[in-house]
């Protein structure tokens, strides 16, 4: 039992602080200085830790604070609401840095 | 109120020292967001300001200052509107249909009275590519400067979101009234999240009419 608690606690402070984003590929994104809502509102956002934008792929990245959460709806409506559509949105466990990290590869 | 809105007008073409166009492809800001932009030429100045309260409709003031042939100076400050008719958002592309129009009061050298500027504005854009063409009426009494115009133009490479892209772009305009009355110009354009910047020089191979031209754009 103790070795179990034991581990538990190793674990715990072990283990990667969870990160999560929401990632998404957004239609009609061509142009930063057009772009520039969707990075102002995100960042608006009380849930918002970082926002990444990448107009060569058409990705935009919001991520959340720890223990947060914006419903992709919501999301999908704040891209609508500055003029674009969302093709796709997913929750990824991954900062901003590390989408960015991978797209840049 | 007309003498209000000049003396917003001309105020805001103080400030802006020359000015920007109303010929990039996004006419209007995002929701909740406000919008200078203008032209600065030797024979023709714009600068317009407007507020958007959701995307694709815009409200503002603009003013415009003509020198025609004749050498008569005439000016326009009117309220305006804003319509995205139409958005085609593509993967990896954007075209739109726009409607602007003002109206308010023409005064200088001729007839002063009431003046109107509708006009129609379809542009395409990738992130390298760009064509927009715009027709718009110019009307007040004894006043005709209705143009048509067409711009193309690509970038030199393309940039990430924090970065100054640069843009080569050429328009082709015709004005009513104007010497000369069919303008080139090429232009080196700079966009940035926070700017965008155009630095042409109109008539370029016709040392008579060779003139600089500025637009500009500012949201915030």
């Amino acid at each position: 039992m103790k070795k179990i608690v034991f581990t538990l606690i190793a674990l715990s402070f072990s283990a990667p602080s969870y990160a999560a984003s929401i990632k998404a590929e957004v239609n009609g994104m061509v142009c930063a200085f057009c772009a520039k809502g969707i990075e102002k509102k995100l960042n608006a956002l009380p849930q918002s830790q970082n926002v990444f934008v990448d107009l060569k792929n058409h990705i935009v990245v919001l991520e959340l604070k720890e223990n947060e959460n914006v419903p992709l709806e919501d999301f999908k409506a704040i891209i609508k609401d500055a003029g674009y559509d969302v093709s796709a949105a997913e929750v990824v466990d991954k900062t901003a840095a590390e989408i960015k990290a991978e797209i840049a590869k | 109120m007309f003498k209000k809105l000049v003396v917003l007008n001309t105020l805001a073409l103080s400030m802006l020292a020359l000015s920007a166009t109303a010929r990039a492809a996004a006419l209007m800001g995002f929701a909740d967001s406000i919008m200078i932009m203008g032209e600065a030429g030797h024979d023709y100045q714009e600068v317009m300001m407007n507020y958007s309260p959701v995307v694709g409709h815009a409200f503002g003031i603009e003013h415009m200052r003509m020198e025609d042939k004749d050498g008569m100076q005439m000016s326009i400050s009117a309220i305006n509107y804003t319509g995205l008719l139409q958005r085609w958002n593509m993967k990896g592309g954007q075209a739109n249909l726009w409607f602007m129009g003002g109206v308010g009061h023409a005064y200088g050298d001729g007839d002063e009275g009431f003046a109107y500027t509708p006009s129609v504005q379809f542009d395409y854009e990738t992130t390298r590519l760009y064509f927009l063409g715009k027709l718009r009426m110019m009307r007040g009494p004894d006043m005709n400067f209705d143009s048509a115009s067409v711009q193309g133009g690509f970038s030199f490479y393309e940039t990430g979101f924090d970065e100054t892209q640069p843009w080569f772009v050429v328009e082709a305009r015709t004005m009513r009234n104007m010497e000369p009355g069919f303008q080139v110009t090429p232009a080196l354009r700079l966009i940035n999240k926070d700017y965008f910047l155009e630095l042409g020089v109109s008539n370029p191979f016709d040392g008579e009419y060779r003139t600089p031209r500025i637009n500009f754009m500012f949201v915030f």
